[in-house]
């Protein structure tokens, strides 16, 4: 895969060149547009001298006044040649410059035409060439001349060839100036990609934890989200460890007491007993630390997840469980009411309460779901409410409920493990659980959530 | 009753074929998805435990596959993740309850009495048809106030039957749902059986509370109580 850098190069480059040689080719062409016509007006120049040197005696003899009206007319291989010829061919004058030089000039033009063209002289060198034509009535007869003047071209083509040299030595220049520059804007602009990629180095070399520089704001959804990622990674792994660690030690406990039972000489009937206790103890240890350690925490690339859906699985799923009790949930979920985290933890927190709910209540369940401004957040964040219209849970024991592993009501299974892992959620989640009296008469719980 | 267990590790397995038969349940096993499938497609039973990670055919898809087949026992869903996203999609796919692995066997067997009580239109624990009351819970049987004394496979008998009150209860039937795949089904032991629990339930004979029809099979002929407030 091409670097960003050397995209960026190439294409700057392809358009810059084609942008100067555009620019070049464009004025060149209008340099020797322009250099022709000041040619041709210095021919036309030389025309008009000739014509007011020439004179026509009253035989239709043509003749031209010693002083030649150019210098260069008079001097042999000055590059400037004249020619006056009659169209019937019986005279033709001839400037010295031309002595021993053939110029294949155009002849028998029309009274006033004119025509501008490039000839080869005898000796090879390329001429522009003016002639125009002119006729006098002599004696009744019309008697036409052409009058032929020409410039070697070289003049022309060093003027050209010198604009030419400075044209694109210039646009040369000017080009690599451009390249330097866009090269060091690019190195400029893509730095904070750079640094961003050093930065992640450095994290995994473990010299850093989070993308700390400044980013520009292109980039910092991208920093902010891996920022969040990581956090999050950092957050599950140490939750993970967290988890190991409580799980080796709670079962310590319980590993003792068995390995006493079977030292000490206790009858087979004691035995039996201890160890169904221990092994009901480990069984509730390890179903605990796993759910506790199997809440994901907030993605922060997921897309927000529906709260609706997840209530009425989740609420259909328990009409079955509790088909004796016929559970009537009323359900109240506000459109905008989403849950930016995994999917499998709302279900878990959810999952809990609600379950908690249907056991408590008589028949009656409710179920809010409403979203949380929050101004300091791009995602608002969410309130659950669950109810149940059962006994509800006294205010001096509702911190007791709160409490790890705690049951409010031992007789039926499951239920502090239940809060538990719904705090262990929210705890991951930075939410907040309460605990009250419901206007059906039971308990109410309400869990917020911030924004994200 | 008789149970379909579907169940890949040996040793749980075993362990829940002796539970159950000791309660004097029927009881087929099936160590994978595709063997359970077959079972469950092809005889009656009325309850399944299916365990949701299987070999060969995960559990949902047994579960769905018997419930697109038309199979409407309930099914207890066994499962060793106890997440609520795998309870959910379990009864989504058909399952009637859910036991998170390790259990008790008590609260296992406690459930499957709910489920088929619940399959058979009772609502509450307690089978009251007239004098005659059986407690699903406690197990225990009263006719007349009096409690009776029944084994475990006169109590599964009453059970059934109670349970399909009114509704004649073919031979064939019973021994299907009593008995597993073994059983020797030319035996007169149903006959013996009824006789029995028809002595103890109604040792003057006053009640005639199980009717025999003649080539057609059994009928519990004491109509259900309204259900006495709890």
């Amino acid at each position: 895969m091409l670097s960003l850098n050397a995209r960026l190069l190439i294409a700057g480059s392809l358009v810059l060149a084609a942008f100067l040689g555009l620019t070049g080719f464009t004025l060149d062409k209008a340099f020797r547009t322009s250099a022709e016509a000041a040619m041709r007006d210095r021919l036309q120049g030389h025309v008009y001298a000739l014509l007011a040197a020439s004179d026509l005696d009253k035989n239709g003899l043509m003749s031209v006044s010693k002083e030649m009206p150019d210098a260069g007319f008079a001097t042999p291989g000055s590059g400037v040649y004249g020619q006056i010829a009659s169209h019937d061919g019986k005279q033709a004058l001839r400037s010295p410059s031309m002595v021993g030089l053939t110029i294949p000039f155009t002849l028998g033009l029309e009274m006033g035409s004119n025509r501008f063209e490039r000839v080869i002289a005898s000796d090879g060198t390329p001429l522009y060439a003016l002639g125009f034509g002119l006729s006098w009535k002599v004696k009744g007869k019309q008697r036409g001349f052409t009058f032929s003047v020409a410039e070697n071209m070289n003049s022309f083509y060093v003027q050209v060839n010198s604009f030419r040299r400075s044209l694109w030595g210039w646009l040369g220049g000017v080009a690599l100036l451009l390249l330097a520059v866009q090269g060091s804007i690019l190195r400029w602009s893509l730095a904070p990609l750079r640094r961003v990629s050093t930065d992640l180095a450095a994290i995994e070399a473990g010299q850093a934890t989070q993308l700390e520089g400044r980013y520009p704001q292109e980039l910092r959804g991208l920093t902010d989200n891996l920022n969040i990622l990581i956090r999050a990674s950092h957050a599950q792994l140490d939750r993970y460890r967290h988890t190991l660690g409580d799980l080796a030690h709670s079962l310590k406990t319980p590993l003792a007491v068995v390995r006493g039972a079977v030292e000490s000489e206790s009858s087979v009937e004691e035995l039996r007993r201890t160890v169904q206790e221990q092994v009901d103890r480990m069984t509730q240890i390890v179903e605990y630390q796993l759910q506790r350690a199997a809440a994901s925490g907030r993605t922060a690339l997921a897309a927000p997840v529906n709260v609706n859906t997840v209530v009425e699985r989740i609420a259909a799923s328990l009409s079955k469980v509790y088909a004796d009790k016929g559970v009537d949930f009323s359900i109240r979920v506000e459109s905008d009411a989403v849950f930016y985290g995994d999917e499998g933890d709302l279900m878990e927190l959810l999952g809990n309460l609600m379950d908690n709910a249907c056991k408590w209540c008589h028949h009656r369940v409710a179920i809010t779901a409403l979203p949380l401004a929050d101004i300091i957040h791009r995602h608002s964040g969410l309130e659950l409410r669950v109810e149940d219209d059962g006994q509800g849970i006294p205010p001096e024991n509702a911190d007791r409920v709160l409490q790890r592993g705690v049951r409010a009501d031992e007789t039926i299974h499951g239920h502090g493990i239940g809060l538990a892992v719904v705090q262990d959620i929210l705890r991951v989640y930075g939410g907040t659980l309460e605990v009250g009296k419901s206007e059906l008469g039971g308990a109410r719980f309400i869990v917020s959530m911030p924004g994200t | 009753m008789r149970i379909l267990v579907i169940e890949d590790e040996a040793s749980l397995r075993e362990q829940l074929l002796t539970r159950f038969r000791e309660d004097g349940y029927a009881v087929d096993a099936a160590a994978d998805g595709e063997e359970g499938l077959y079972l469950g497609s092809e005889f009656p039973f009325d309850v399944a435990v299916v365990d949701l990670g299987l070999p060969k055919l995960s559990g949902i898809e047994v579960i769905q596959r018997l419930r697109a087949a038309g199979k409407t026992f309930p099914i207890l869903i066994l499962t060793a993740r106890g997440r609520w996203q795998e309870k959910v999609e379990g009864l989504e796919a058909g399952g009637d309850d859910y036991l998170v692995k390790p259990f008790h066997m008590e609260e296992l067997l406690a459930r499957i009495k709910v489920l088929l009580r619940r399959a058979a239109g009772w609502s509450q624990p307690v089978l009251r048809c007239g004098p005659v009351a059986l407690d699903t819970i406690s197990q225990q049987v009263s006719a007349q106030g009096q409690t009776v004394d029944l084994t475990a496979y006169e109590y599964n008998l009453l059970e059934y039957l109670m349970l399909h009150n009114g509704e004649v209860v073919s031979k064939a039937e019973l021994t299907e749902h009593l008995y597993d795949q073994d059983f020797d089904r030319d035996s007169n032991v149903l006959e013996v059986l009824v006789g029995r629990l028809r002595r103890k339930l109604d040792p003057e004979g006053v009640l005639q509370p199980i009717e025999t029809l003649r080539g057609r099979g059994y009928r519990f002929t004491l109509a259900r109580s309204p259900n006495a407030l709890p």
